[in-house]
C-alpha cells in the first residue's frame, strides 16, 4: 500500500471515531431553555429562619426579577418605586426559607411584600388567579408581609375580590431594613395539611412563583401612593427546591460501559474466529 | 480512497447538512438531536445495505474494519484501535448518564403568540371610518390606555413593560399587527390576556380585558391609531 493511501486511511478511520463521538455527544447537547428560576439548595446546618442578615444567605444563589407597575386591572398604577427584586431560597427537607431583597429609599409602616404561588395542577393567572375565559384556572397562595406588623399572612385567592386570610396560618416572616434596602425572610414547611389552599413544595419539581411589593410612602396630601392593587408586580417565574442527590445515574452509566465493553469483546472474538 | 472512505464522507456530509445547513433554509428550524441521530442511523443502514449487495463490495467494506479491529502488524493504527476501544464504552456511559440525570432546566413553555381567535372575532370589519379625526382620537386613547406598556413609539417598550413576561407586543415589528386583521386586534384588546386559549398561556399575560372599561367604538378607534402610529397596514385577504 502506498504511504499516501495509508495516511488517508488513518485519517478516515480516525474520523469515523470522531463522528461517533459527535453523534453520541450531540444527542445530549440540547439547547437550554432561557428561563429564570429561584433555586433552593439543601442545607444541613440549620436554616436562617427569622434572620434576613444571616451569613448563610451569602451561600444561596440570587435570582433577580424585574418588576412592573400593576396595570392589569383597576385600580392601576403607572409608576412604582421598586424596579427589581432579588430572591434567594434554601431548604432542609422540612422547611423552606425565602429571602426577598429590594431597594426602597424610605422605610414606611405601610411597606409590604408578597410571594404568590400556583396551588395544585391547574394554571392560575398571576393576577390573583383571576378567571380565564377559555382555560379553567386554579387558586393562588399568597404569603403577604407588612412592615407594620412584621408578620406574614397566609392568604388564598381565586379571582378579584376573593383574597382572604386562611384559617390556618402556616407562614412566618421577618423584615430588616438597612441602607435603603429591605430584606424579608419568609418561612414555611415544604408541605402542609391543606393542599387545596397552600402550595405544596416537592423537592425536585419546578413550581410557579410571582412577587409583589408595595412602597408605603405617602404623597404630598398624605395619601398612600402604593396600596391594594396599586403595587409593583412580577410575572410568573419558577421556583425549585433541590432534590436530595441521586447517584443512580452513575450506576446506569457503569452498566452501560460494561455492556459496551462486553459487546466489543464478543465482536472482536467473533471477527478473530472468522479469519 | 477505499471502500470505507466514501461512507465516512457521506456520513459527515449528512451530519453537517442536518445540523448546520438545514436550519438556515427559509421556513425550516433546527432539528432535535434525536431526529438527527435517527436520520444518521438510517443513512448508515442504507450504506451498509448498499455496500453488502455483492460479495466483492462486502469484502471491500468490512475488510478494512476487520483489519482495524483484529489485524496484526498494523503499526500506528494499533494506538488508534486501543483509543477507539476505550473511548467507545466511555461515550456510551457518558450518554447514558446524561439521559438519566435529572434536568436542571425549568419546564419549557412553548407559547403561541397569535393563537386562533374565537369564530365570532374573525372577519369583522372596522365600523369606524378611517378619517384623520378618528385616527387622532384613537392615538389619544392609545396614549392613555396602551402606551404605558406598548410604548409611545408603538415598539412595546413602554415604562411599565419591563417586568412582564411575555413582553408587550411591538406593533412596529412586521410580524405582529401587520400580519393580523383588524378583527383579530379587536378580540385581543376586548378580551385581553385572560381571553387567550391555552396555547397562548393566558395565565402569564398582563394584557387587560378592556371590554370591562372601554366601549367597542373606542377599541376600533385605538386599532386605527395603532396601525397609523406603527406605520403598518392590517392584513387583508385580497
Amino acid at each position: 500500500m502506498k504511504p499516501a493511501n495509508l495516511v488517508m486511511q488513518r485519517v478516515l478511520r480516525g474520523g469515523s471515531a470522531a463522528i461517533a463521538a459527535m453523534i453520541i455527544g450531540g444527542a445530549s447537547l440540547s439547547f437550554a431553555q432561557e428561563s429564570v428560576a429561584v433555586r433552593a439548595a439543601i442545607v444541613t446546618g440549620g436554616l436562617p429562619v427569622d434572620d434576613p442578615n444571616a451569613a448563610a444567605w451569602s451561600t444561596a444563589a440570587p435570582a433577580t426579577f424585574p418588576m412592573s407597575p400593576q396595570v392589569h386591572w383597576p385600580n392601576r398604577i403607572q409608576e412604582v418605586t421598586v424596579q427589581d427584586v432579588i430572591v434567594r431560597a434554601m431548604h432542609d427537607g422540612k422547611q423552606v426559607v425565602f429571602l426577598l431583597e429590594y431597594r426602597d429609599p424610605t422605610q414606611d409602616p405601610d411597606d409590604g411584600a408578597a410571594l404568590e404561588f400556583m396551588v395544585g395542577d391547574k394554571k392560575a393567572h398571576f393576577a390573583h388567579g383571576q378567571p380565564m375565559l377559555q382555560v379553567e384556572g386554579g387558586p393562588v397562595n399568597i404569603w403577604f408581609w407588612k412592615h407594620k406588623t412584621d408578620q406574614a399572612v397566609d392568604m388564598t385567592a381565586k379571582g378579584f375580590g376573593t383574597l382572604k386570610a386562611q384559617e390556618h396560618q402556616d407562614v412566618k416572616a421577618k423584615g430588616a431594613y438597612a441602607n435603603g434596602t429591605w430584606k424579608i425572610v419568609f418561612t414555611r414547611n415544604l408541605s402542609t395539611d391543606h393542599p387545596d389552599e397552600d402550595v405544596q413544595i416537592t423537592p425536585g419539581n419546578f413550581i410557579n412563583v410571582a412577587f409583589a411589593v408595595w412602597d408605603g410612602r405617602k404623597d404630598g396630601a398624605g395619601e398612600l401612593v402604593e396600596k391594594g392593587s396599586q403595587k409593583a408586580v412580577s410575572s410568573w417565574w419558577y421556583f425549585r427546591a433541590d432534590a436530595p442527590p441521586d447517584y443512580s445515574g452513575y450506576m446506569y452509566a457503569a452498566i452501560a460501559v460494561t455492556l459496551a465493553l462486553g459487546f466489543q469483546f464478543v465482536l472482536i472474538r467473533k471477527l478473530k474466529k472468522g479469519q | 480512497m477505499g471502500a470505507l472512505g466514501k461512507p465516512i464522507i457521506l456520513m459527515v456530509a449528512m451530519y453537517v447538512f442536518l445540523k448546520f445547513v438545514l436550519p438556515y433554509i427559509p421556513g425550516s428550524a433546527p432539528l432535535p438531536s434525536s431526529l438527527i441521530v435517527l436520520y444518521l442511523l438510517l443513512t448508515a443502514a442504507g450504506i451498509v445495505i448498499f455496500q453488502t449487495l455483492s460479495g466483492e463490495s462486502k469484502d471491500a467494506f468490512w475488510g478494512p474494519m476487520q483489519r482495524f479491529l483484529t489485524g496484526e502488524n498494523i503499526g500506528g493504527m494499533q494506538a488508534i484501535r486501543y483509543a477507539v476501544l476505550i473511548l467507545f464504552p466511555l461515550l456510551v456511559g457518558w450518554q447514558t448518564y446524561g439521559s438519566t440525570a435529572a434536568s436542571d432546566v425549568p419546564p419549557s413553555e412553548s407559547r403561541t403568540i397569535h393563537p386562533a381567535p374565537p369564530g365570532e372575532y374573525t372577519g369583522l370589519s372596522n365600523p369606524v371610518q378611517k378619517t384623520p379625526e378618528n385616527i387622532m382620537q384613537g392615538k389619544g386613547f392609545y396614549a392613555a390606555f396602551c402606551s404605558p406598556c406598548h410604548g409611545a413609539n408603538f415598539d412595546g417598550k413602554g415604562p411599565a413593560a419591563r417586568g412582564f413576561n411575555p413582553p408587550p407586543a411591538n406593533f412596529a415589528d412586521p410580524t405582529t399587527i401587520a400580519m393580523l386583521q383588524e378583527s383579530y386586534l379587536f378580540w385581543r384588546i376586548k378580551k385581553g390576556g385572560v381571553g387567550l386559549p391555552i396555547e397562548g398561556a393566558p395565565w402569564k399575560s398582563a394584557m387587560p380585558r378592556w371590554e370591562a372599561e372601554l366601549p367597542d367604538e373606542w377599541i376600533w378607534k385605538i386599532i386605527l391609531g395603532e396601525y397609523d402610529g406603527a406605520h403598518q397596514s392590517p392584513r387583508t385577504w385580497e
